[in-house]
């Protein structure tokens, strides 16, 4: 989880990653800020995401990257 | 059958008084009905194009929610080539033009009504369907009537199957809260598109038809596009989501106080929300994360460091994205770059974010700094308006020669439109002036959290008449009876 958070802090520093669930649905996470932590996730933890995970449920809140990380890495 | 003509009012009423009246079980073979109708006024042999893209997207869907891709593929391929076929052959033959020795005809094919609308919404169902997003319709009255529903067929909103799809299903009983919302809805619509649109068109016709004679004007031809162009499209909108909203459907929204945006992506996020939501799911991030992509990323990282090479390959996406954009606004080199405009910008300050973020935090200033708020709309608005000289212009030529005229002389004449009647001038440029005046204290409202339409539709029956009157009063005096389409409803 630690590693995810400085992901996070690296690519949009200005969020409150412990208690944001809105990270999507409030505008706080960009498309683009979306595209680059795929990238870093893709490349940390070798796996693929694919467009069809790219949804809110999925990147609204710390916990739920987390969570799909830890599914996609089976 | 245009949304300000009688005989569309005439539709809205049946429409109403049937829905409530007929069995739950045939309301959506009514609402067809009244689809077809509404199309077939339009030109009967256009139905044709709308049933292939229903059909063929329908059929796909079937087989495509097994994993088929072929099945995904074909109907794509048909749907848009129809579609570029009848829309992009002038743009074809003129780049074929330029050949040594060519000298094709430029044929030009009359477009079905809401062509590119239609296509976008059934493509996105077959795509949704492919990707576990939602389940095949099996009933194919039902599905055309997804692709149909009249309110949207003209110029959106684009729907999506997942939301759109169970209020179509779903019997929605009477609700005289459902009925005031959507004639207030329909009504604030409508006097956007009648008393300001209408009115702009006046002067942005005048100044960018004659924009060699008028030089200096570009700012005021400009400026009002801007109001015409928000004014007259979302305005549309808001009469289509009212009449869904008269019989319990709601529509997604598709404007969002844009020019209250404070960088290009946040207007994108705000204007003409559908499109870009779809764009953006449908090949944003399917570009984004295809594989070439992720060695393109590889790749940069390696030349370009973390921070850039991060953000290029998402910039490169982001240009394609736009460039189609652009395209899917007209098949012209003026939207193409009106795409690019915008692609470029929203590229380049992506590739810029951390050195903005470290200027601002070196600077003291933060997101929320009320100053620094004021400054970035406004820039956002600069750069959106000379995005309307490539959207509005002929040609790319007519656009610098315009930007580049337009501080060369006096910017600004409420004459314009005829400097031998400054009466008749007026009587247009005020409804403009005070029309934008309600529009943006409602905006402000909006902004602030109010939910305005929820506050006007608790007010007593006469007061919702006495508006719908005014409307049409005001229309009827101050209106411009030449302009009566909506710009969207060419695309």
């Amino acid at each position: 989880m630690e590693e995810i958070l400085a992901i996070l802090e690296d690519i949009q520093p200005d969020a409150d990653y412990e208690n944001c669930t809105t990270l999507i649905d409030d505008g706080i996470l960009s498309s683009f800020d979306v595209l680059s932590i795929v990238g870093e996730l893709e490349d940390t933890y070798n796996i693929r995401i694919l467009p069809v995970e790219v949804v809110p449920a999925n990147f609204n809140s710390a916990r739920a990257i987390y969570d799909m990380v830890q599914r996609l890495r089976g | 059958m245009s949304f300000t003509s009688f005989s569309f009012f005439v539709l809205i009423a049946v429409c109403c008084a049937g829905y409530y009246l007929i069995p739950a079980r045939h309301r959506h073979i009514f609402l067809l009905a009244l689809s077809v109708v509404y199309y077939i006024a339009g030109g009967p042999v256009f139905l044709l194009y709308l049933l292939f893209a229903a059909l063929t997207t329908y059929f796909g869907a079937r087989v495509a929610a097994k994993g088929k891709k072929a099945a995904v593929a074909v109907p794509l391929l048909l749907d848009f080539g129809v579609l570029a076929v009848l829309k992009y052959t002038p743009l074809a033959v003129s780049l074929l033009n330029h050949l040594p020795g060519a000298d094709f005809p430029i044929v030009r094919f009359a477009l079905p009504l809401g062509i590119s609308f239609y296509t976008f919404q059934s493509a996105g169902y077959l795509l949704d369907v492919y990707w576990g997003r939602c389940e095949a319709e099996l009933s194919f009255p039902r599905y055309l009537l997804f692709v149909a529903f009249f309110p949207q067929l003209m110029q959106g909103p684009i729907g999506r199957y997942g939301s759109l799809a169970p209020q179509l299903r779903e019997a929605h009983a009477f609700d005289i809260a459902n009925i005031r919302r959507g004639l207030w809805r329909i009504g604030w619509g409508l006097f956007k598109k009648m008393v300001i649109a209408d009115n702009a068109a006046l002067y942005v016709n005048r100044i960018f038809d004659d924009y060699a004679s008028l030089k200096s004007l570009g700012i005021e031809g400009v400026l009002m596009y801007s109001v015409q162009l928000y004014m007259d499209f979302s305005g549309g909108i808001d009469v289509a989501l009212g009449i869904a909203e008269m019989i319990g459907i709601h529509l997604d929204e598709n404007f969002r106080q844009p020019y209250f945006a404070q960088t290009l992506t946040d207007f994108w996020h705000r204007w003409h929300i559908t499109l870009g939501n779809g764009m953006k799911d449908y090949l944003f991030y399917p570009i984004s994360l295809s594989g070439w992509m992720s060695r393109l990323r590889k790749w940069s990282r390696r030349k370009l460091g973390k921070e850039i090479g991060r953000a290029f390959p998402i910039g490169v996406a982001n240009l394609i994205i736009f460039f189609v954009v652009g395209i899917w606004h007209g098949a012209e080199w003026h939207f193409i770059v009106y795409g690019l405009y915008n692609g470029l910008i929203i590229a380049v300050s992506g590739l810029l974010t951390g050195t903005f973020r470290r200027w601002k935090k070196s600077l003291g200033i933060t997101d929320r700094t009320r100053w620094f708020q004021a400054f970035r709309m406004l820039r956002t608005f600069v750069i959106v308006n000379i995005s309307w000289f490539l959207d509005r212009s002929g040609s790319v030529r007519q656009a610098f020669q315009m930007f580049r005229n337009s501080f060369r002389g006096p910017i600004f004449s409420i004459h314009v439109i005829d400097p031998s009647s400054p009466s008749y001038c007026m009587s247009h440029f005020l409804p403009i002036l005070a029309g934008c005046a309600v529009v943006l204290a409602v905006s402000i409202m909006k902004e602030r959290g109010t939910d305005v339409l929820k506050k006007v539709s608790s007010l007593p029956s006469w007061v919702l008449a006495a508006a719908l009157i005014g409307i049409l009063i005001i229309s009827a005096v101050f209106g411009n009876k030449d302009v009566g389409g909506f710009i969207y409803a060419n695309f």
